[in-house]
């Protein structure tokens, strides 16, 4: 049976590499492990984990509704398997969860703090009260394995009917709510997606999705083991989700066309193509195949519609959840690879504990066994790795476990450094320069090559100072960047954009240009904008007194040009509006201002600004001084 | 008893005082750009920025302090809540970082701290220590121009009121914040359309929260009436099925 153990292989191999990615994202944060954004905080995690597993759960509450409540008897052989489905589909959601939540170790404040304004909230109770539900629907099954609890699973079973008819009324509420948590984003859900009616149109797809999700699962595990598929019950299954899947479109199609939305499915944007093939493949070509009866009764056909729908239909999860509000918040988003292994691994390790489930206990009418894990078959090396794995009944459980721990390290040495710093800036890249000891260096991880004279900064900070840039203890971390010395690079904002200075495809000069060498380059000791813009002139102002000044940045220097006259004048003069800033900055800017001045006063320079923490102090002292010379004289 | 800020966008002349009156008195960090970052200037270390416009116009950013807040009625623990004071605050010891805060609020102002392994949810909140006690937020106590202006709400709205009627050909008739999704605390007076600020150039007047309410009201009646429509489908099945048993049973004939 080499199909089940190739299958858990791979899923093996999936999850030992998923866990070494999770570990990273606890350790280093979500920016160093997803490409979320603060324009898309949500992302596959939520579209594809949550939002998509919660409805890919949904055949629980489909087949026991169908079987105890409408008492069609010839479903029993899928309402086990598909209980089991929805109970491991819901802890993968949970599972899944953790790693998406920023702070999942304060999950049980939802117990505690409540908000009933919060669809999210009521969301939250049903999926861990459904989850309860469905465990002690579910613990009958493997109880039959232990005689000492057969009084507890007597009692579950007498209560069954009640935990069923709980388990419905539950799923109806949260598979609806997940719709109404995306009811307050009017503004970013594109129009084709945003509904009023949007949490029945979520119960109704849940429905077609569940019973199709008991097909696809129902005809993967019997092919997985060889058995034969219930084609016949596959079959009506189809037939119930025709219904199902016409009452689904009818409503949402009713719904676009009555608010006046159709002209934009045929608009030939993004959304109109994700919208168009979501519903080819959700409901149109599903809907063709389940149609014919012939085709109906062919498992090639049975497994392709009932695929189509999963897909189609947690594609709808993946585009409410926020594939379709990328055009309104204007971002671009694409899961980085972490986000699809940690997806994966979750998947494939719900995958795994649902065969082993199959295998143990009594889901089916018979136990589906590995021949080759019973103790009858010869002992044999294992032809891929060469190595004895030990006798029979252990050789695939030491394969597995080998390949989780081979995966698990994998992962953890492919781990990119960049991911590893979190930051979400480049590492350094340092490669050797023509100069001897110069270096070319990324230092700031900003895409900006440097050159770095390594030499003249050992001789500047002295031989046993190479720790303030080396060895520090930080994982993976290797070079301190340089603006944790030169604090001011990233300070020096406003009028003066020190990045557009450095950079090649701005100023293109080159450091020294600004600052004098064998000097710690910071702001206070560049030299002044005016000795390389000379034009930036003042007819009544004194150039010789502005080069005394430092340049603390381009708009302080300018700044200083004009203000500490305009103080000492306003103090002379009892002209306090003169001092103020706005006798510049107003709509009438004083005629002694140059041309050039004026019109660079008026551009709109800089866009978004960083930090502005002026040193007060320097101005201070150095327009006393002028003070003192300017009343003296 | 509700304060408020009002932004006059004609007064400001881009000094970013505000921006840096704003790191000093919340001890936020340096910042550094960011992949995760919006272009608008705000990040988890700056809770307000300026946007800058053609013609020196100067925007400032900031959150909006809605009277009824989407994100306060998206937190699913209430981590987010709307005080007396008008601010909208923020409590990191109960949140679970869902970020369903930053999906539901129309202007894109929370930020998240990406790059930590414990995560908080960032944005401004009034300088809530402060105004509790009576003081002025930092950003509007070191405007050096009278831009922005703190205040009680009522009294600020008719201050703006008064500014468009004094000066109708100066400003466009309208106080940005007055009526938009149920109110905000924070106005904006402008000669220019301040539509860029959120993400819809026309919010309506309904709070957010009338959007979810409907369904969230409707959720008792959907427990209970899919669980009295599933007992009531049961009951009829059943009884057809030994309706069924009934009549057949004298025929001698059992279809089972």
């Amino acid at each position: 049976m080499n199909r089940v153990q190739n299958t858990k292989l791979v899923l093996w191999l999936i999850t030992g590499f998923a866990a070494a990615v999770g570990l990273n994202r606890f350790i280093f944060g979500l920016g160093a492990t997803t490409n979320l954004t603060d324009s898309t905080p949500w992302g596959l995690w939520i579209g594809f984990d949550v939002m998509g597993g919660v409805a890919l759960a949904a055949g629980g509450f489909v087949i026991t509704a169908i079987f105890y409540i409408m008492k069609r008897e010839e479903f029993h052989p899928l309402v086990k398997p598909a209980v089991l489905t929805a109970f491991l589909g819901y802890i993968a959601v949970i599972f899944g969860l953790m790693f998406d939540l920023g702070l999942p170790w304060n999950l049980w404040n939802i117990f505690i703090h409540w908000n009933f304004h919060s669809p999210l909230f009521e969301v939250g109770w049903c999926v861990i009260l459904y989850t309860t539900v469905l465990m002690l629907e579910f613990s009958p099954v493997p109880l039959e394995e232990f005689s000492r609890y057969a009084k507890v699973r007597n009692f579950l079973i007498r209560y069954r009917f009640a935990l069923v008819l709980l388990g419905i009324m539950l799923s109806t509420l949260h598979q609806s709510s997940l719709g109404s948590l995306f009811l307050i984003m009017p503004f970013k859900l594109h129009p084709l997606w945003y509904s009023n009616i949007l949490p029945v149109q979520f119960f109704i797809s849940a429905i077609a999705l569940g019973l199709m999700m008991v097909a696809f699962e129902s005809l993967t595990s019997h092919w997985l083991y060889k058995r034969e598929p219930d084609t016949e019950l596959i079959a009506k299954l189809g037939k119930a989700t025709v219904w199902v899947l016409l009452t689904y479109v009818g409503i949402k199609m009713a719904d676009i066309v009555l608010s006046d939305k159709f002209a934009l499915i045929t608009d030939g944007s993004r959304e109109s193509f994700l919208f168009i093939s979501e519903i080819l493949i959700s409901a149109f070509i599903p809907l063709v195949i389940f149609s014919f009866p012939k085709l109906r009764k062919r498992n090639k056909a049975q497994w392709i519609a009932s695929f189509m729908v999963v897909f189609g239909i947690v594609f709808n999860r993946i585009n409410v959840g926020g594939l379709t509000m990328l055009s309104a918040t204007g971002d671009s988003y694409t899961p980085s690879w972490m986000e699809i292994t940690i997806s994966l691994g979750v998947v494939s390790a719900a995958a795994l504990v649902f065969l082993f489930v199959i295998e143990h206990f009594n889901i089916w009418d018979l136990k589906p066994q590995d021949p080759e894990a019973s103790p009858h078959t010869a002992p044999s090396f294992d032809y891929s790795s060469r190595v004895w794995l030990g006798t029979p009944d252990i050789a695939s459980l030491t394969k597995y476990s080998l390949a989780f721990v081979i995966s698990f390290a994998t992962g953890m040495a492919l781990m990119p450094e960049k991911q590893l710093h979190g930051k979400g800036i480049e590492e350094i890249t340092v490669s050797r320069s023509s100069g001897k000891d110069t270096l070319l260096i990324n230092g700031n991880r900003d895409d900006c090559l440097v050159e770095f004279p390594h030499k003249e900064h050992i001789a500047r900070l002295g031989e046993d100072n190479c720790s303030k840039c080396h060895h520090l203890t930080l994982p993976g971390f290797k070079e301190n960047s340089c603006w944790e010395c030169h604090y001011s690079m990233y300070k020096t904002i406003d009028f003066f954009k020190h990045d557009w200075h450095a950079s090649a495809h701005g100023a293109n000069i080159k450091c020294d240009n600004c600052h004098i060498n064998n000097v710690q380059r910071e702001k206070e000791t560049a030299k002044t904008c005016s000795e390389c813009h000379p034009l930036y002139e003042f007819k009544n102002a004194d150039l010789q007194s502005a080069s005394r000044y430092f340049a603390l940045s381009y708009t302080d220097a300018l700044h200083q040009l004009c203000v500490s006259c305009h103080v000492v004048k306003a103090y002379e003069l009892e002209k306090q509006n003169l001092g103020q800033c706005s006798s510049c900055h107003s709509a009438e800017v004083h005629e002694h201002i140059s041309e050039n001045l004026k019109w660079e006063i008026s551009l709109p320079h800089f866009n978004s600004v960083i930090l502005p923490k002026i040193d007060n102090e320097i101005i201070k002292t150095e327009i006393s001084k002028d003070e003192k010379e300017n009343i003296n004289n | 008893m509700s304060k408020a800020i009002l932004t006059d966008i004609t007064k400001c002349i881009g000094c970013l005082k505000c921006v840096s009156a704003c790191k000093e008195i919340n001890k936020l960090e340096m910042d550094v750009p960011r992949i995760w970052q919006k272009n608008d200037g705000l990040s988890a270390e700056n809770w307000t920025s300026i946007i800058q416009k053609p013609d020196r116009h100067y925007i400032r950013k900031q959150c909006r302090h809605c009277l009824e807040p989407a994100c306060v009625t998206a937190c699913p623990v209430g981590a987010l809540h709307k005080t007396e004071e008008g601010a909208v605050i923020y409590n990191n010891d109960i949140c679970l970082g869902c970020r369903y805060c930053m999906m539901a609020c129309p202007y894109g102002i929370p930020r998240y701290d990406w790059d930590e392994p414990v995560p908080y949810v960032r944005k401004c909140i009034l300088c809530y220590n402060y105004i509790k006690e009576g003081e002025e937020p930092a950003c509007t106590k070191i405007c050096p121009e009278g831009a922005t202006i703190f205040g009680e709400r009522d009294e600020l709205l008719k201050i703006a009121h008064n500014r468009i009627k004094e000066n109708p050909d100066k400003y466009i008739h309208k106080v940005w914040g007055e009526h938009e999704i149920g109110g905000t605390n924070v106005f904006y007076l402008s000669d220019i359309d301040l539509g860029f600020l959120t993400y819809k150039t026309h919010l309506g007047k309904e709070p957010l929260e009338e959007t979810t309410a409907p369904a969230m009201k409707s959720v008792p009646f959907a427990f209970v009436g899919m669980g009295g429509f599933m007992l009531g489908l049961n009951w009829i099945i059943r009884r057809r099925m030994e309706m069924s048993k009934k009549q057949n049973e004298p025929g001698g004939e059992k279809d089972e």
